[in-house]
């Protein structure tokens, strides 16, 4: 089951302007967030990629894919009705074939040669069913993100079966439902941003958005529904994402792009330099 | 080493599991128990199994406690060996239970066995059995799923929880919605056995059952209709602060840093405090972070989500409201854990920890509020069942203890589960019908009493774990009883239920704690079986024990007057007995239904967010003296808001003169018991001039407790070989002449009993102002009978014996001469037809707000028993609390604020003996019976003592002014003893003792029993037969001797009671004087005679009882005893 469509969530009506945000990527080119997302997606042997924008975005939005342009489609999500309902406005172009789906405000800094999504989707593809990338993450964090629980899969360290999903739990329900053998005390696996997902996912979308008229609607609940009808997995990542919708986000970005790029020595002998000289000003 | 005692604790088999430890005991030597010691103390030390090293602690410490005494009586021409060393002493005070167990031990290898080091041993097994249960609980609350988070939490930004969108949402006006939450309360229809402590359903799942009911109730004729008996109401404040308010307990406060969340005893709010911590909204990895309130709160409600407004600029807060109904504390309802519940549960739903933010909770959801729960209540320092959450969940409900499986955290640790499961019983099972015909046959109520079930709780603990043959058994078939209870309610026969709830109470319940019964809740048993015949269908025991919250199952066309009827009965009993028994409150009779949800919530928003009336009773008048500009814009739209819903809605009606009255109280309720104060002490002949001397002393040192020592140069040293007479050995061998010459005494009427009853035996009652010598505090010979009744059937026996009735005097003081005097005459002396006195006290003393430096002296300077972690924090924050209190009231102040008997307090028990000659009771006596010689004094709670022919002729023979019976000290016997002090014998007090350890050297104590020989101690006093006609000469001579015996600061308990069965504790100051100084007066010729520990030992604490009864002491007072037929 080769894996060929992505769908790129940047609808949010308050983080319009993120994707268009250019940065230096690792090879030293400077790229918009939006090119940077393309590209990690291509580099999984994507060849069409949908992305959800605000009504009117799409012309800014082409202006800063570049030669990427031709593989994208601009879908407007017409009312803002949440996170599920973003990716359900893909279900055309997703058809009965399984995607890729990364969300338009997080950069991800694999840890090795491979991608993230070429990780993913590798997998993916070889388990053949819908795969989450996941993090395991302290539970302070917990208020920011959807989690899972689940079970390793044998003889597998970094792959689990996911059975339960939760959306932003308290710690309280976290540890009830959601611990995984395994994970240091006190740690969850957390959705990374990016996720291989089955047509079954657009399947309970629509069944939600019908029963739940004028209510938002999330992945997670979606997710939560999967889980009890197929194969669901998660994959530990081991990457970095970077959320640039948040303070320092951007700057933050770019500094673990850098740092991990071809003008690594640079950046770091500048940061060197910028403490030196501060700290010594300070000082004197 | 072979043991059986190891082989029944680790047997397999539940049928050698479940051996008793007193079978075995029974019919094995010293030397085998003391092999079997050795053998268990070597186990346990290297068992990993919890429950075997539990078990071994508790075989071992009823070895010492009950079973080695008996064996270690001394040899004629023995001295006992082995005094209690105080190094372990201290050990044990610090929880160093190891330690004090290893110092004991070597004593008892150097000196061999003895009573005294038993009694420590005991004492140290106990209490590390208890300590190894309790600190394995603890672990369990810790690790149950859900819990866990909350102790890894200690920063702000850590902090995971956040306030839900709903409560932020502000109404137009600016007001913040309100979330309720309401909680009905469980009864437990079946008790079976106290199986929902939590111990016992660790190690015994399978006999953990309970029948547990949520209801809702009302006060009948005072409540309109039964609603849920706690409320809990939560809402965001725009204020950076935690606001506590207790509506029932009429207390505000509003926290702004984080160690006072945690500082549970400094005002009433421990509970709230205790819910926002097991809630996790201030999680328990918060205590000691030194972290800021305000920022947590900035994480918990974040202000992004709704910017203040109105310029208060420093965030939001929280604020809590509890509120109890009405109902009295007590009521075996579990009142207290409910509330708990209710608050943790709406907590939990203001921070997302729920599903449902309103509405009934999802069973997980459930189980989890009920594991808060008990964190709560560790962390407040009290503790109650598994089954007191039942409230929680809806209807009727099994609860039952569960095995511990592979994916528990008890799993290998205990074979039960911490929690239990909970089958809720539906109607298929239990239909309306049942539950209607319940509910029109039961008469819940409060009988009034209010006691302390803890000592009950570790009573049942010990048994199970001991496996006492007739607790045992009687456990067996309280289990065989819920089964018949459950088929009952299934088969909808309620008669049947009250049958079985009642031979549940007269047998199986009072097999294993016989303690659970009482003569008050006897008495309305039988009176209102009298009443109502066949139709009284049967009694049944609400929680810990009996005499307040109790049921009384009735043919329901009968019930509504039984309702009528049954408070009559109980306020008669009450009346009757209230001088005899602590009643806390005057008894009430509930009206109730079964609540078929559960805890509730709803969300109460826009114009219908507002709080309770009884919150606006509390806060509106405080808030009405503040300018308005000070108070927040929330403030100012709730009060806009509340003064539109007084002037419209019908619920509030009444609220304008509610506040009115708050405002400006009708009467000056304080003035009026001033006035009542003032007037009894004029009556009593109170001493203004000896009063304000005393305080004037107080206030500046001069005397205090620290003033009560003895030089620190005094030499203390124990009694010298030939110092003590062995009446032990006399009585044993039965002195052929000085038997005669008692017997000779008595037949001849020589010799007369002083009962010293003056006091109310503070520690009795912990100070509940009960006359201690009419507290019918056992069965015996088939009925409650009281310390007097015992007194008199022991003087009735030798009486009889010897054909000549001894004359028997009481003595009494202000706070107990009309109680025994009424008493008395109402029991027609229980039958007594010897000659019968009281001797009424004459001296009062006013008690005094203690002075800082005293109550630190008692608390921190004085050797203190450590409480557990949690328990003794709570602890320190009272002690801190109550420094504050008598600063506040002004320190060596006059104690005024509470009724006025509980402000006065007797002098000690020196003035009794001067008093027999002020009120002319001996003169009377002496014309009544001029041959009388000897007076034998003792205090009210040595039941053992009587008047034995051996020891009087001793007395006689010797021709000492007094002989002055001491026993074998053991670890419970504090307060001083005998001594060389300085090289003079004497008896000398605890309080006076230079050095804490000093006592520890010394072998005796004092049993305060004392023959008297009337005419050396009149000459004592400087007067004769002839003078006691003389009050002048009479007063002159007293005033001689008291002015050389010293003056005693002491702290004593005094309980204030207010509200609805709530009562708070206080330390007063009083001064005292003591009889056993007179032993240390030139000229007095004094003697000291061992006596066996059976007839010296004093009851001086309820909790002692058990043990008395167990041991042989119990029977050995029957023996005693010949009770009045009628």
């Amino acid at each position: 089951m080769p894996i060929t469509k992505a769908v790129i969530t940047a609808a949010g009506r308050h983080q319009r302007t993120l994707p268009l945000q250019t940065l230096t990527d690792r090879d030293g080119a400077e790229k918009s967030v939006l090119g940077i997302l393309v590209e990690e997606a291509l580099s999984a042997g994507i060849e069409e990629i949908a992305v959800i924008v605000a009504p009117g975005d799409e012309g800014p939005y082409a202006a800063v894919v570049g030669d990427h342009a031709g593989r994208l489609h601009f879908i407007p999500q017409m009312e803002p009705r949440g996170y599920g309902h973003a990716i359900y406005c893909a279900k055309d172009f997703v058809g009965a074939a399984s995607f890729l789906h990364l969300v338009g405000d997080h950069l991800y800094v694999s840890a090795d040669t491979r991608s993230c999504a070429q990780q993913l989707v590798a997998i993916a593809e070889a388990e053949n069913c819908a795969v989450s990338a996941v993090q395991a993450t302290r539970e302070s964090l917990l208020p920011y993100y959807g989690a899972v629980g689940g079970k390793r899969v044998p003889g597998r360290k970094d792959l689990y079966e996911i059975d339960t999903v939760i959306e932003k739990p308290t710690p309280t329900e976290a540890e009830l439902r959601l611990i995984v053998p395994g994970l240091r005390a006190g740690h969850y696996l957390c959705f990374f941003g990016m996720h291989v997902l089955t047509p079954t996912v657009m399947e309970i979308l629509e069944s939600r958005i019908g029963t739940a008229a004028n209510q938002h609607v999330t992945l997670s609940d979606a997710l939560a529904v999967l889980a009890t009808r197929e194969k669901y997995l998660a994959l530990e990542e081991r990457a970095l994402r970077y959320d640039v919708g948040v303070k320092y986000g951007l700057l933050n970005a770019q500094l673990a792009l850098a740092l991990s790029g071809n003008d690594r020595e640079e950046i770091l002998a500048r940061l060197v330099e910028l403490l030196a000289t501060r700290e010594l000003r300070r000082n004197a | 080493m072979s043991s059986r005692l190891i082989d029944i604790i680790t047997a397999g088999d539940p049928a050698v599991r479940n051996r008793s430890l007193d079978a075995f005991c029974r019919t094995a030597s010293l030397t085998e128990l003391l092999d079997e010691c050795a053998a268990l103390e070597a186990f346990r030390r290297a068992s990993d199994n919890l429950y075997e090293r539990v078990r071994a602690l508790f075989f071992l410490y009823a070895i010492h406690r009950f079973h080695l005494p008996p064996l270690l009586s001394p040899k004629e021409g023995e001295t006992p060996e082995g005094l209690i060393p105080y190094d372990g002493y201290t050990h044990l005070l610090q929880r160093r239970f190891e330690e004090a167990i290893d110092c004991f031990l070597a004593v008892q290898r150097a000196h061999g066995p003895g009573d005294s080091i038993s009694s420590a041993l005991a004492e140290a097994y106990h209490r590390l059995g208890f300590q190894t249960l309790a600190d394995q609980v603890r672990r369990s609350v810790r690790s149950v799923r859900g819990n866990q988070w909350m102790f890894r939490t200690g920063h702000p930004a850590d902090h995971p929880l956040r306030v839900r969108r709903e409560l932020l949402q502000r109404s137009a006006e600016g007001l913040f919605p309100v979330l309720h939450e309401a909680t009905p309360v469980r009864m437990d229809l079946s008790h079976s056995g106290w199986s929902d402590i939590f111990f016992l359903g660790m190690d015994f799942p399978e006999g953990a059952r309970v029948l547990n009911v949520s209801i809702d109730l009302a006060v009948h004729g005072r409540d309109p209709a039964p609603r849920p008996p706690v409320e809990a109401y939560l809402r965001v404040i725009d204020e950076p602060l935690l606001r506590l308010v207790s509506v029932d307990l009429g207390t505000v406060a509003e926290i702004t840093n984080l160690a006072e969340v945690f500082d549970y005893a400094r005002d009433y709010l421990g509970l709230l405090k205790a819910a926002i911590i097991a809630a996790g909204i201030i999680p328990p990895g918060m205590e000691g972070s030194g972290e800021h309130l305000q920022d947590l709160l900035a994480r918990l409600v974040p202000s992004s989500f709704s910017p203040p407004a109105g310029g208060t600029g420093g965030g939001y807060g929280l604020e809590l409201v509890s509120q109890v109904n009405g109902i009295p504390k007590g009521s075996r309802l579990a009142v207290s854990t409910s509330l708990l519940a209710c608050l943790i549960a709406v907590c939990m739903r203001a921070t997302g920890q729920t599903q449902a933010l309103t509405g009934m909770l999802q069973e997980h959801e459930r189980r989890l509020v009920a594991a808060r729960a008990i964190l709560g209540e560790w962390l407040a320092g009290s503790g109650g069942g598994w089954q007191d959450s039942g409230g929680v969940w809806p209807g009727m409900k099994l609860i039952t203890g569960q095995l511990a499986g592979p994916d528990d955290p008890e799993y290998g640790i205990s074979r039960g589960r911490l929690l239990p499961g909970h089958h809720i019983m539906g109607y298929d099972e239990v239909p309306v019908a049942t539950r209607e015909h319940l509910q029109n046959s039961l008469v819940l109520v409060h009988g009034g009493m209010a006691q302390d079930v803890g000592p009950i709780l570790e009573m049942v603990t010990e048994k199970y774990l001991l496996r006492s043959e007739a607790e045992w058994l009687g456990r067996q078939k309280a289990m065989r009883i819920y089964d018949e209870i459950v088929e009952l309610l299934r088969q909808g026969n309620v008669r049947g239920i009250g049958d079985a709830t009642m031979r549940n109470f007269f047998d199986p319940i009072q097999t294993i704690i016989p303690w659970a019964n009482n003569l008050y809740t006897t008495t309305v048993i039988d009176r209102v079986r009298a009443a109502f015949g066949d139709d009284f269908w049967g009694f049944w025991m609400l929680g810990g024990m009996s005499g307040g919250g109790m049921g009384f199952i009735f043919d329901p066309f009968r019930r509504a007057e039984a309702q009528e009827r049954l408070h009559t009965i109980m306020l008669a009993t009450k009346r009757e007995l209230e001088n005899a028994l602590p009643f806390a409150m005057e008894p009430v009779v509930y009206d109730f239904a079964i609540n078929e949800q559960g805890t509730v919530a709803e969300l109460r928003t826009a114009a219908e967010a507002l709080m309770s009336p009884g919150y606006y009773t509390l806060m509106v008048p405080a808030l009405l003296k503040r300018e308005r500009y000070t108070l927040t814009p929330a403030r100012r739209a709730e009060l806009d808001r509340f003064g539109a819903a007084c002037r419209t809605a019908p619920a509030l009606s009444g609220m304008m003169q509610t506040l009115f009255d708050r405002i400006i109280p009708r009467t000056d309720r304080v003035d009026s018991s001033q006035r009542d104060l003032d007037a009894l002490l004029d009556e009593l002949g109170f001493d203004h001039i000896q009063h304000e001397q005393i305080r004037a002393d107080l206030r500046s040192g001069r005397i205090g407790l620290a003033q009560n020592r003895l030089p620190a140069s005094t030499v203390i040293e124990d009694v010298y070989p030939g110092d003590v007479v062995n009446g032990e050995l006399c009585m044993m061998d039965h002195e052929l002449r000085t038997t005669d010459d008692g017997l000779r005494a008595l037949r001849e009427g020589r010799v007369a009993v002083v009962t010293l009853a003056a006091g109310v035996g503070s520690r009795w009652t912990h100070g509940a102002g009960v006359v201690k010598a009419l507290n019918p505090f056992c069965q015996l010979g088939g009925k409650h009978r009281s310390f007097i009744e015992v007194h008199l059937a022991k003087s009735r026996r030798v009486g009889r014996a010897v054909g000549m009735p001894i004359p028997h005097i009481i003595t009494t003081s202000y706070l107990t001469h009309e109680p025994v005097r009424d008493f008395l005459a109402r029991c027609d002396n229980y039958g007594y037809t010897g000659p019968l006195y009281l001797s009424p006290g004459r001296a009062v003393g006013l008690r005094l707000i203690p002075m800082t430096r005293d109550l630190r002296f008692a608390w921190e300077e004085m050797p203190q028993q450590l409480l557990d972690e949690q328990a003794q924090k709570v602890r320190e924050s009272l002690h801190a609390a109550l420094i504050s209190w008598a600063q506040q009231m002004g320190e060596g102040s006059d104690y005024r604020d509470n009724l006025p008997q509980q402000c006065l307090h007797p002098v000690g028990h020196w003035f009794e003996i001067p008093n027999l000659l002020k009120n002319g009771v001996l003169a009377r006596l002496l014309e009544e019976r001029p041959q009388l010689e000897v007076l034998m004094l003792h205090n009210i709670d040595t039941v053992g003592v009587d008047v034995d022919a051996t020891l009087l002729g001793s007395h006689l023979d010797s021709g000492a002014t007094m002989t002055v019976e001491v026993i074998t000290r053991r670890l419970e016997d504090r307060g001083g003893g005998l001594a060389r002090v300085d090289g003079h014998l004497r008896l000398i007090e605890g309080l006076a003792l230079p050095q804490e350890e000093a006592e520890f050297k010394l072998t005796y104590y004092n049993s305060n029993t004392m023959w008297i020989s009337i005419d050396k101690l009149l000459d004592l006093f400087d007067l004769t037969r002839a003078d006691l006609h003389d009050a002048a000469k009479i007063d002159a001579a007293v005033r001689a001797v008291a002015a050389r015996m010293p003056t005693y600061i002491t702290l004593k308990d005094v309980k204030k009671r207010w509200g609805h069965g709530q009562e708070d504790v206080f330390p007063v100051a009083q001064f005292e004087k003591l009889w056993g100084d007179m032993t240390a007066l030139p000229g007095m010729d004094c003697r000291y005679v061992v006596v066996p520990r059976l007839r010296g030992q004093q009851l001086k604490e309820p909790a002692q009882l058990d043990g008395w009864l167990r041991d042989g002491s119990a029977a050995y007072v029957e023996g005693l005893c010949t009770w009045d037929k009628g």
